[in-house]
């Protein structure tokens, strides 16, 4: 095809760069914002303090992490009494085991029980076990989580789906910079003879974060 | 005093588990390597309590600003504070990446 000669007429006013347009555009913030984030991003990689290569490196293992690391540890605590008391007791050494490092901050795993259910929460801001769970979810950054969690839990829980017995206690713990909850479901029920990978599907995020309990067994079949 | 990002026990709407998910952006988990960068073990250029002060410094603006975009006000300015940068800089960096921005975004 010559320079200038089209075959035929676009219905559309397309630009002239079609291959340089991405699939569909992530949404992106106000100019403004776009404008900043160039600005420090260029300035921290010509000051030599990060390359490109971290920043890409750093989003890797943030999508790395996530449900289904959760769950490894949540079922070796299930199903290995001495890492679970260990989890339990010094954290920071059972969570190497799976390459994890909370340092500067402290990890306290708490246990769900027929009489106790734990729930997670970050009135002040929106810290959360990240090293494990990756980026906390939209809804626990929100001001409507983050104010009711603490002073109505139950009604909370069944925004979530999560009605709990009267005669369960609920603790709520409120996390901060330097100390990070994870909960520790309870195991269901009839999965005694149950594979480490059967047990992994049950695990999800929010039943680490205390609002929901794990999968149901049905919503495994099929 | 209550700070504008202490929300605990205050009345708020209800929570929706279904619209009140986001699956983070490239953008946004751009902002947060950035952050988590700065925090890590080698660098330690700043704490989460450090990032917490910049927000918090915000006042009644804090509420205003979307979540990652309060993040990056933090590391701009924590990076002001630690010298690893001066505002001529980020001026100077500002008015280049905005030419270079504006250009792309109007096609030229």
């Amino acid at each position: 095809m010559s320079e200038h000669h089209h075959d035929h007429e676009h219905g559309h006013d397309h630009g002239h760069d079609h291959d340089g347009k991405p699939i569909q555009e992530d949404a992106l913030p106000s100019l403004e914002a776009q404008i900043l984030e160039t600005s420090v991003r260029e300035l921290l990689i010509e000051k030599g303090i990060v390359s490109a290569e971290d920043i890409r490196r750093a989003i890797e293992a943030m999508d790395s992490r996530g449900e289904s690391l959760g769950a490894k540890i949540v079922v070796r605590a299930w199903t290995d009494p001495a890492f679970k008391e260990k989890l339990l007791t010094s954290s920071d050494d059972a969570l190497r085991e799976f390459g994890i490092n909370m340092s500067p901050m402290e990890l306290c795993v708490v246990e769900n029980s027929d009489d106790v259910h734990n729930m997670v929460v970050c009135t002040l801001c929106s810290c959360y076990p990240r090293p494990i769970l990756g980026i906390p979810p939209a809804w626990y950054k929100r001001r409507d989580y983050r104010a009711r969690a603490v002073r109505e839990p139950r009604a909370v829980l069944q925004e979530f789906g999560t009605v709990l017995p009267d005669n369960k206690q609920v603790r709520v713990h409120d996390s901060n910079a330097d100390l990070r909850y994870l909960v520790l479901p309870q195991r269901p029920a009839g999965t005694e003879d149950w594979t480490t990978s059967q047990l992994e599907k049950l695990v999800t995020r929010d039943s680490m974060i205390g609002v929901s309990d794990v999968r149901r067994l049905d919503e495994l079949v099929g | 005093m209550r700070g504008p990002q202490d929300y605990g026990g205050l009345d708020a709407g209800p929570v929706d588990p279904v619209t009140h998910e986001h699956v983070p952006t490239h953008w946004e988990k751009t902002v947060d390597a950035l952050m988590m960068l700065i925090f890590d073990q080698r660098r330690q250029l700043a704490r989460v309590d450090e990032s917490r002060r910049m927000q918090e410094s915000l006042g009644e603006d804090y509420h205003k600003y979307p979540y990652y975009e309060r993040w990056l006000q933090a590391v701009s300015w924590l990076m002001l504070e630690k010298a690893v940068f001066t505002q001529e800089e980020l001026d100077a960096k500002q008015a280049e990446v905005r030419a270079r921005l504006e250009a792309a975004r109007d096609g030229v």
